[in-house]
């Protein structure tokens, strides 16, 4: 109530004043026609005060003079007379209006209090909410609370924070901010002072030209816009767009102090972006360290085979038996097919390096994507009896085909290389709490211990003794692959012997937003 | 000779190499290989109507996905689109947008001519719904809604009978999850959040006897299904794309 009464235009707040001193004298009208009271004049006092409390300083004068001169012309004789003839009645009216004055302006003080109370109460919520929001780690999120809290803390009806940068401003809208939608804000920055001239001043006030505005002289007093600072240097622009015009000096000062709070927390966070940027640069470094140690053996490897094959074939002073001619030809296909291998695996890992990997997820049957992969590796694991052990219970799981295809398909190909024909190999899948789990379990001599952690480091090759060489590259890709899922892979060894690759994936709860197809 | 003895095949590829392989085994076995190395080529060349068209996706002049676009506004010939793995999303749009087929680069000689005959056979069939399918001890009876696998009614609810139906209708080709989704679900549910694949590995399981060696439908990693209604070839390639490739 207060704080509306307060927000009156100031001619209706006067009006209001004088109503009130109306209504006074009329009563004291009615109850003089009937009995005579002394001192009845301080019934004006009621409206004074009721004007100082609820209407602030200037009505409360206005009612002050008001029932001054309506008491000496309604009642006063000479009636109908601003005329005093008993000079009695003349220090009466004096002491009437001093005591009217003076109990005014102690009324208005208080109400001044009150409001000022209230508005530091008010403050205080709101900067314990506002620096609560800006702990949010995700910069957008806690921008968008930000303006949010602060349109419902000031009772305006849109906030804006638009950040600079390179390129378009980013713009973090609450409510509704129509006289700064459309056109160039003016760009809001081009209405603050510059950098130089703001600092010193903390936080300048300007009003911002309604851009829709066809003349300059069309000023919209309702928005208000302070610059953020961080060493004064400005980074972006706080602004609210209010009901009313008029200055509101609580409003101000609010809007000033979350300025500088969302100033340093917008810093802190892009130092921590940028710290982001330098860790993933310093990783994409060392795999391209790795990469070049790699491509000198490894790729060279299957380059060299090719060539020699191919210049054997093309030698015209030796005659080749099919058998041979057949032997040079495969061996240049499967050389050929290895390069292409090692070529997306590096592909892969580059792009999950470089943080680009979003899996696309669907809802699968983890069961009907272990035999697909079994059944399709089947040439490979010829040598192995496979095994595979899945409940009939799993629930469905959401994951990205291709690359949980993929992960599985490394395993196996993995434990296939790397132990003897005959041995089995069981590929299991369980439910363990909120997660799945999948299981490759081999029958091979297992992982040194030293290695347990580096399996799954590119290019790390264990030794492999007479097994066939491997990309050094698979391993590497599924770890990729599951942590993309929110995955965790790991590599123990069984004490009866053999490594048991695990792989876990979150299982989660359909959402509410499906579709009747999931029915 | 195969029955495609005479097609005319546009072959649309920037890569000199894989124009010369793909001309040279494709002409020695009785095609007639047009070639075109840029996108609007391709359209110049798709005037003459093409029995069926090789499309590499990665084409220096115009985006692959509108030249399909383009071409199928020129004609029905059947489009298999050749593009790199990893590019699964490329190839589901471009199926969806009325490509026929794909093939993963680097495909292998087999692999092109088992797609080039399907694609070929499906025009040489289509218009032709016929009321009942058989293939492999497999018969889709349509008319009387009746599923037989080796002699045995299978009992499949409606929805598992859909999606049976819809690959029955596609059989040889790629049917990517959105055309599953319409077709068994009706147009609104071409997208979002879905059972599909939960559905699909429940008619599998009534159908197959060896899940890891499916006789009828094949899952293609990240693009959709395909019902198989001959036997298919042990094709290495398959392995060696399985391992990355």
């Amino acid at each position: 109530m207060l704080a509306e009464m307060g927000r009156l235009a100031p001619l209706r707040a006067y009006a209001v004043a004088l109503v009130a001193v109306g209504l006074v004298t009329i009563v004291i009208g009615v109850i003089e026609a009937r009995v005579q009271v002394a001192n009845i004049s301080m019934l004006y006092l009621m409206a004074v005060l009721a004007s100082a409390t609820r209407l602030g300083r200037g009505p409360a004068i206005a009612a002050s003079l008001a029932s001054f001169l309506a008491f000496n012309w309604f009642f006063v004789e000479p009636i109908h007379t601003l005329s005093v003839g008993d000079p009695q009645e003349w220090f009466a009216l004096v002491v009437f209006l001093i005591t009217a004055f003076v109990t005014s302006q102690l009324a208005a003080d208080q109400r001044d209090r009150a409001r000022e109370a209230a508005d530091r109460a008010r403050d205080a919520t709101l900067m314990f909410e506002v620096a609560r929001v800006l702990g949010e780690p995700d910069l957008a999120t806690a921008l968008a609370a930000v303006t949010d809290r602060l349109r419902h803390g000031l009772g305006v009806p849109g906030v804006i924070v638009e950040l600079d940068g390179e390129g378009a401003p980013q713009r973090t809208i609450a409510g509704n901010v129509a006289p700064l939608e459309g056109a160039e804000i003016g760009s809001l920055a081009a209405w603050i002072p510059s950098a130089r001239s703001a600092a010193g001043a903390r936080a300048r006030w300007i009003h911002v030209i309604d851009p829709r505005g066809a003349s300059a002289s069309q000023r919209d007093e309702r928005v208000h816009a302070v610059p953020l600072l961080t060493g004064g240097r400005r980074i972006g622009t706080l602004a609210i767009v209010r009901a009313s015009s008029g200055p509101r000096s609580a409003d101000d000062r609010i809007l000033t102090s979350v300025a500088t709070q969302l100033a340093s927390a917008i810093e802190r966070a892009r130092l921590r972006q940028r710290a982001t940027e330098a860790e993933i640069l310093r990783r994409a470094d060392e795999l391209k360290n790795a990469l070049l140690g790699a491509v000198s053996h490894d790729l060279r490897t299957p380059l060299a085979s090719i060539v020699a094959s191919a210049g054997s074939l093309r030698q015209t002073d030796v005659r080749w038996t099919e058998a041979e001619r057949e032997s040079f030809l495969s061996d240049i296909e499967h050389e050929a097919r290895r390069l292409s291998r090692i070529v997306s695996n590096l592909l892969d890992l580059s792009r999950m390096e470089s943080g680009t990997l979003h899996p696309e997820r669907s809802w699968y049957d983890l069961a009907a994507l272990i035999d697909d992969v079994v059944g399709r590796l089947r040439p490979l694991t010829q040598g192995h009896r496979v095994d595979v052990r899945v409940p009939e219970d799993l629930p469905p799981i959401s994951l990205d085909y291709v690359e949980i295809d993929q992960v599985l398909s490394n395993l196996l190909e993995n434990a296939a290389r790397h132990t003897r024909p005959g041995t089995a190999i069981v590929v299991s899948a369980s439910i363990d709490g909120a997660q799945a789990v999948v299981e490759v379990a081999d029958d091979g001599p297992g992982v040194p211990r030293s290695d347990l952690e580096r399996v799954f480091e590119p290019f790390f090759r264990g030794p492999s003794g007479d097994a066939p060489r491997g990309t050094g590259l698979g391993l590497a890709v599924a770890r990729g692959l599951v942590e993309a899922h929110g995955g965790r892979i790991s590599v123990i060894n069984r004490p009866e012997g053999g490594a048991v690759f695990r792989f876990t994936l979150p299982i989660e709860q359909p959402s509410r937003t499906r579709t009747a197809a999931t029915t | 000779m195969s029955p495609a003895t005479g097609a005319r095949v546009l072959l649309v590829d920037d890569e000199p190499a894989i124009v010369r392989a793909v001309r040279a085994n494709l002409g020695s076995r009785g095609f007639r290989v047009d070639v075109a190395v840029t996108g609007r080529e391709a359209l110049d060349r798709a005037e003459s109507h093409p029995d069926l068209i090789l499309l590499d996706l990665g084409l220096p002049d115009l985006d692959g996905l509108d030249l399909i676009r383009a071409l199928r506004s020129r004609g029905r010939a059947p489009i298999i689109v050749l593009s790199a793995r990893g590019a699964e999303r490329d190839k589901v749009r471009a199926l969806d947008l009325g490509a026929d087929d794909y093939l993963t680069k680097p495909f292998g000689v087999e692999e092109l001519l088992a797609r080039i005959r399907v694609a070929l056979r499906h025009t040489l069939r289509s218009g032709t719904d016929e009321p009942v399918f058989r293939a492999r001890g497999l018969v889709v009876d349509i008319e009387h809604r009746c599923v037989i696998v080796d002699g045995t009614e299978l009992h499949l609810t409606p929805t598992e009978y859909g999606l049976l139906t819809a690959l029955v209708r596609h059989a040889d080709h790629v049917v990517t999850d959105a055309m599953l989704l319409r077709e068994v679900w009706g147009p609104e549910y071409g997208d979002g959040d879905h059972y599909l694949h939960v559905y699909v590995a429940r008619l599998r399981k009534k159908l197959e006897q060896d899940p890891q060696n499916p006789r009828y439908i094949a899952t293609e990693p990240g693009v959709g299904y395909r019902l198989l209604s001959e036997d298919a070839h042990p094709d290495p390639a398959r392995v060696e794309r399985a391992l990355g490739t």
